[in-house]
Order: structure tokens, then C-alpha cells, then sequence
């Protein structure tokens, strides 16, 4: 249960967040910016299904996190830890190639790991962990 | 490696969520152990076999 709070109270953190980042820029959004923003969305959404998703196993008396869960959970780390690796050689190497402020190419990267571990975890959460 | 969970549980006629409760995991670990997704570990083998009355190689099998 407590673990389910934090998640929301952490999902709460990053919506105050986005919504500071979209009063200052009061208007002059840029393409990217909703780019940013979809993205954005899109792991507010993860978190809040996976926060309800514990909400409930709480309510139902289950325990909130099983030796399954716990084994998927270290199974997607490693995994999207892995995957990130690549992921910012390829950000490197655009890097390069392409003009980019800063803070657009850490945001790029950081934004992109949340998407990998996400993918990480739904594909193990639908496949399972067979002969694990 | 296969299992037999399903046969005991409606043998002794329980719901998954029956189960899950008395083994302490998620309904969600049932469902993954029915289908063959996921080997329990040596502890849930026993408390499930524990649950049945019967011994871990009754209930799973290669």
C-alpha cells in the first residue's frame, strides 16, 4: 500500500512539473515541445496504471509485490539497463551529426529510458519469465 | 517444466484468487503458473503442494 502512494505521490511530482515547464513557456510551444509533452503522457499513464495496479492487489488482500513481480521487476532492469547503454551511444552519435542544446539531448535520453524500461516491463508482464 | 495446478485446483474446487490468498502471491503468479509462463521457486512449489496435500512432483513434472 505504501509503496502505491508513493507512486502516486511521485506521479503527482511530475505532472506539477509539466505543468511549471508548460506555464513558462506561456505559449511559444514548439513542435518538439508536444513531442515532449506526448512522450511525457505516456509515462505519467504507465506509472498510474502500475500505481492502480497495486492499489488494487492492496485492496484485495494480496500482497503488493510477489516473488513473479520481483523477478520481472530485476528481469526489466537489467534489461532496459542494457538497452539504455545503446541508446545513448546512438544519442552520442547523433549528437554529432546534429545540432542540439543540451538539456534537449539529456532530456532525450532520460525521457527514452523511461520508455525502454516500460516496453521492458510490459513485454515480460505479458510474456511471463518461462524457464527462469 | 509442466504442472498440474489447474486439475487440484478444481479438484478442491478454488478459485485462483483462493489459492493466491494461500500461498501469499498475486492472482497474477497463478494465472502465469497454470499457463507454464513462469517455474515457482522451490518455496511456493512446497506451500502449493502444501495446499493440495500432496507432494511437489505430483503437481509438477517435466
Amino acid at each position: 500500500m505504501k509503496k502505491a502512494v508513493i507512486i502516486f505521490i511521485l506521479t503527482a511530482l511530475v505532472i506539477a512539473g509539466a505543468i511549471l515547464w508548460l506555464m513558462s513557456r506561456s505559449g511559444n510551444l514548439r513542435p518538439a515541445d508536444f513531442m515532449s509533452f506526448a512522450v511525457l503522457a505516456l509515462v505519467v499513464g504507465f506509472a498510474l496504471f502500475f500505481g492502480f495496479k497495486r492499489l488494487i492487489s492492496a485492496r484485495r488482500g494480496e500482497p503488493v509485490e510477489d516473488e513473479l513481480s520481483r523477478k520481472i521487476m530485476r528481469k526489466t532492469s537489467s534489461l532496459s539497463y542494457y538497452i539504455s547503454l545503446y541508446l545513448w551511444l546512438a544519442i552520442m552519435y547523433f549528437s554529432d551529426r546534429f545540432v542540439f542544446e543540451t538539456h534537449t539531448i539529456i532530456g532525450m535520453g532520460i525521457l527514452g529510458m523511461a520508455i525502454v524500461f516500460a516496453v521492458c516491463w510490459l513485454v515480460f508482464n505479458f510474456t511471463g519469465l518461462k524457464n527462469e | 517444466m509442466n504442472n498440474r495446478i489447474k486439475e487440484y485446483r478444481a479438484r478442491f474446487n478454488f478459485t485462483q484468487e483462493d489459492l493466491a490468498k494461500k500461498v501469499n502471491v498475486r492472482r497474477e503468479t497463478i494465472v502465469f503458473l497454470e499457463k507454464n509462463k513462469y517455474n515457482p521457486s522451490l518455496k511456493l512449489a512446497y506451500d502449493i503442494a502444501k495446499v493440495f496435500d500432496c507432494s511437489i512432483e505430483d503437481i509438477f513434472y517435466f
